[in-house]
């Protein structure tokens, strides 16, 4: 949603309601709110086109003696983040939630609450992060826990509901363990209750310990996702080198630039593979598979490793492209764009996959930009949002391209954006290899000051990779990853209701949450209150 | 406890072992390797593999991840609902040594200290084999899983040696 | 009928399937598999147990050892070990049959025997850091087979000689 308001009126704005500038940077503002002024800001900068990106609660006792609690809004046509900064006494830790204003800080706000115990007035609190038998009291991102503590465990009520249900989400398509439950009228879904986190490892908190430096946080970064982790490592570097001011030569960006697009065709095979799978359609499926192995073929031969590249370094990259590798990645993409026409062609022509994904699992423009939602489910709901052309990073600011929009917002259109998307990352791929500059492809030396911040932000395959950074001593102070589908799943709700039953796991895979997560679904049945629970393959 | 002859186990499945996949909070990059598998370029169905959907029906386990605190409980029940004998193929660092996280308070540590925890609770595991990778390729895979059966044998061996002048 | 557009496609593709293990894989010239530590090359410094990020690379000493302990089963195949080596003896090989029956046979281990002070007995570094390192500047050995705590009490003892404040 574009809006007309310059940037002073953005700053008159946030004035009037009693917040004041801490510190400019090039491409953040920092705002000092207070618990009672801080709905009123987040609602000025919400009607004036702002939308979240995430929010984050830092320890800064250690600094201040006070906690802080971030809200990073992002203003698309200048291409500038605003960040709200609320600092929280420790002897009185609770502040007021902006959620009734903004929905999108829903999730991040719970989160907050679970990992540092403030707590938000003004909205209703649930557990959401930590497990299940987590005991209460102990919030881990607080700097008197050790990251390697292991609190004993707390056996709750709930647990004992789940007697039967041979665990969760463990299905043969997929692969990451999640938990949906649908409720059913007939054959039509009214509401869905999530539970996921099921992959909390303690990641923020073990950059923060002694095991980690700057420099290893990279491999710990690209272990966040299998398939986008490479997206997570160039984020962090970029975040440390803006909060240091570290230069990086051009060479580096664009081979950050090249190998970032070549995850994003491999992750978008990979989707539309697994999406035809859900339709039942196995043949799109292999044949998609195939056509992605070469991509996974080129990544290896151009990094090291199949996945898990591991070439980001603070201040650019370990490994140089020559002539050779060159050839390959044109050789390669250039069949591709070939077998990929052919295969699209082929599975719209079914006639059954056409007329079960449109009209199914819609989200309307209106939802989404309530719930901020990122990456192809934003733009087939007509939100024209990208972070390649709204915040222009690495080589992106030299190439041209072109974003897909639609705005039927039901499957098929985020089935399009994404193919749309391959064709263009073809074409990207291609100008940076010809714009290639020499040069060197790393800076060896640099100083990493303590206490500056930074945000930084990335356009993985899913959407917008949001990191934020504050600089420690020989390793972060704080770093808060925010993923696309963290902001997208919420948004289920939403396309989940009045869908058939049938439709309702390709709707879950279609916003691509690293990794389809429908597998074991409890249906329970609202009006007869039957429960039965059905595998996949049974319900599609 | 009953004996469970695992030879002839071995012997009966040796050309067509059913497989059912099973995380325990991994990154997903080891997960999508063992779905590649599948596919036309490897191809583990020349082997008789397959994925089958329930615990129930699977002779063999693929592990991945370091079993995180709130899938424990639930890798409990899935793997005592697998019948004996209870053959497990570890994939992956995350898996065989608890991977990057080894020792962070929301991880367990990886598959040896699950065991423990399974013996704890009377679920017996018949035989195990480890495959170390970062994710671990497709071919690793079809490698440790013809070391499960009994096919190939093993490459890595416990190696110490006193450093001397060369 | 353009439904079987997808068998024609298949039709043409053929087969691609490798069949491993009796065709070669799929392998390209720079995979990182599982590094090689040449025990005569290695000094024992530990830059690579402090570059690892999962600790698969650990040197504990023990008495008049040091061992250097490779665990390949938490290894993240990064190859940072191989480029920070001081003494060039980590190579990245491309090994990836690594599977193993138990986790004993996934770890290997250099055994360093360490040097000990003439003066107090503990121990400093290795004998073979301190062979390389009198391989390139020629040191006596009353003065690299003490430990620092000792040197720096026999400096300050010289120290006060020379300056006369007496033989204590």
């Amino acid at each position: 949603m574009k809006s007309d308001s310059s940037l002073s009126t953005i700053v008159k704005a946030l004035e009037e309601v009693g917040a004041f500038v801490e510190e400019v940077r090039d491409s953040e503002v920092y705002f000092r709110v207070t618990r009672e002024n801080v709905k009123a800001a987040a609602r000025a900068l919400y009607s004036l086109g702002a939308y979240l990106k995430t929010c984050a609660g830092v320890d800064e006792r250690e600094l201040s003696g006070l906690f802080a609690v971030y809200y990073i809004f992002g203003l698309d046509d200048h291409g500038v983040d605003a960040v709200l900064r609320v600092l929280v006494p420790q002897d009185d830790p609770w502040t007021v939630s902006v959620v009734p204003d903004v929905p999108a800080a829903d999730w991040c706000e719970l989160e907050v609450r679970d990992l540092l115990g403030i707590d938000f007035r003004g909205r209703l609190t649930k557990r959401l992060v930590l497990p299940e038998d987590w005991p209460e009291g102990v919030y881990p991102l607080r700097k008197e826990f050790k990251y390697d503590e292991k609190p004993p465990r707390v056996l709750r009520e709930e647990l004992s509901e789940e007697v039967g249900i041979p665990v969760g989400p463990y299905h043969p398509a997929l692969h990451e363990p999640e938990y949906f439950e649908l409720y059913v009228e007939g054959e039509r879904v009214v509401d869905v209750a999530y539970r996921g986190f099921h992959v909390h490892r303690g990641i923020e908190k073990l950059a923060e310990s002694q095991r980690f430096t700057y420099k290893q946080v990279p491999f710990l970064a690209e272990r966040i996702c299998g398939i986008c982790g490479f997206v997570h490592s160039s984020c962090y570097v970029m975040a440390v080198e803006k909060a240091a001011g570290i230069v990086v030569p051009e060479r580096a960006e664009f081979i950050r630039s090249i190998v970032l697009e070549v995850e994003r065709l491999h992750s978008h095979l990979l989707w539309l593979g697994v999406a035809a799978h859900l339709l039942g359609y196995d043949a799109g499926f292999m044949h998609a598979w195939r056509i992605r192995e070469q991509v996974m073929v080129l990544a290896e031969y151009l990094t090291g490793s199949r996945k898990t590249y591991g070439i980001n370094l603070i201040g650019g990259v370990r490994k140089d492209i020559n002539t050779e590798k060159i050839d390959k990645v044109l050789k390669t993409i250039t069949d591709l764009r070939k077998e990929f026409t052919e295969l699209v062609k082929a599975m719209l022509a079914v006639p059954q996959i056409k007329s079960r994904a449109s009209g199914t699992g819609v989200l309307t423009k209106a939802e989404a930009r309530a719930l901020s939602v990122v990456g192809p489910v934003a733009r087939a709901s007509g939100l024209y949002r990208d972070v390649r052309k709204d915040y222009p990073y690495l080589a992106y600011k030299r190439v041209s391209f072109k974003v897909p929009l639609y705005t039927e917002g039901d499957n098929l259109a985020r089935l399009l954006v994404r193919v749309d998307e391959v064709f263009e990352s073809i074409e990207i791929i291609k100008q940076l290899i010809d714009m290639l500059p020499g040069g060197s492809v790393v800076v060896e030396e640099y100083d990493i000051p303590s206490g500056r911040r930074a945000v930084a932000a990335i356009e993985a395959p899913r959407g917008e990779d949001v990191h934020f950074i504050i600089t420690g001593v020989g390793r972060p102070y704080r770093w808060r990853v925010r993923a696309p589908t963290y902001q997208n799943i919420p948004a289920l709700r939403a396309m989940l209701r009045g869908t058939p039953l049938a439709d309702a796991p390709l709707t879950i895979a279609s916003i691509d949450p690293c990794f389809s997560c429908t597998d074991r679904v409890t249906v329970l049945d609202v009006r007869s209150g039957r429960k039965s629970f059905i595998r996949l393959k049974q319900g599609v | 406890m009953s004996s469970v002859n695992i030879a002839k186990a071995l012997r009966a499945i040796k050309k067509s072992v059913w497989v059912y996949h099973l995380n325990s909070g991994s990154c997903n990059a080891c997960d999508i390797e063992v779905l590649d598998a599948l596919t036309p370029y490897f191809d583990v169905e020349r082997f008789g593999i397959k994925l089958v959907g329930s615990p129930r029906h699977a002779d063999v386990i693929l592990f991945t991840g370091p079993v995180t605190r709130e899938s424990l409980p639930k890798v409990v029940k899935t793997i005592k609902a697998m019948p004996r004998p209870r053959l497990i193929l570890v994939l992956g660092s995350c898996g065989v040594g608890g991977g990057i996280w080894w020792d962070t308070y929301s991880t367990l540590g990886g598959f040896k200290k699950l065991e423990e925890i399974l013996r704890e609770n009377g679920v017996e595991v018949d035989r195990v084999v480890y495959v170390p990778g970062c994710p671990v390729r497709p071919e690793a895979i079809i490698y440790g899983m013809l070391l499960l059966l009994g096919l190939v044998e093993q490459k890595s061996k416990r190696v110490e040696v006193v450093a001397s002048e060369g | 009928m353009s439904v079987a557009k997808i068998l024609e496609i298949a039709l043409r593709t053929g087969r691609v399937t490798r069949r491993y293990p009796y065709e070669p894989p799929l392998l390209t010239p720079e995979f990182r598999g599982a590094v090689k530590i040449d025990p005569s090359k290695c000094w024992g410094c530990g830059a690579c147990v402090k570059v690892c990020p999962p600790n698969a690379l650990t040197l504990k000493p023990a008495g008049k050892e040091a061992t250097l302990e490779y665990f390949v089963g938490r290894c993240i195949f990064c190859g940072m070990c191989a480029e920070v080596c001081p003494a060039k003896a980590i190579e990245v090989t491309k090994e990836f049959e690594l599977s193993a029956t138990s986790l004993e046979d996934l770890k290997s281990r250099v055994i360093h025997r360490l040097a000990r002070c003439s003066i107090c007995g503990a121990p400093i570094w290795t004998e073979a850091e301190l062979r390389t390192v009198v391989k390139s500047s020629p040191i006596a050995e009353e003065y690299y087979l003490v430990c620092p705590k000792c040197r720096k009490e026999r400096f300050a003892k010289a120290a006060m000689l020379r300056l006369g404040a007496g033989s204590e």
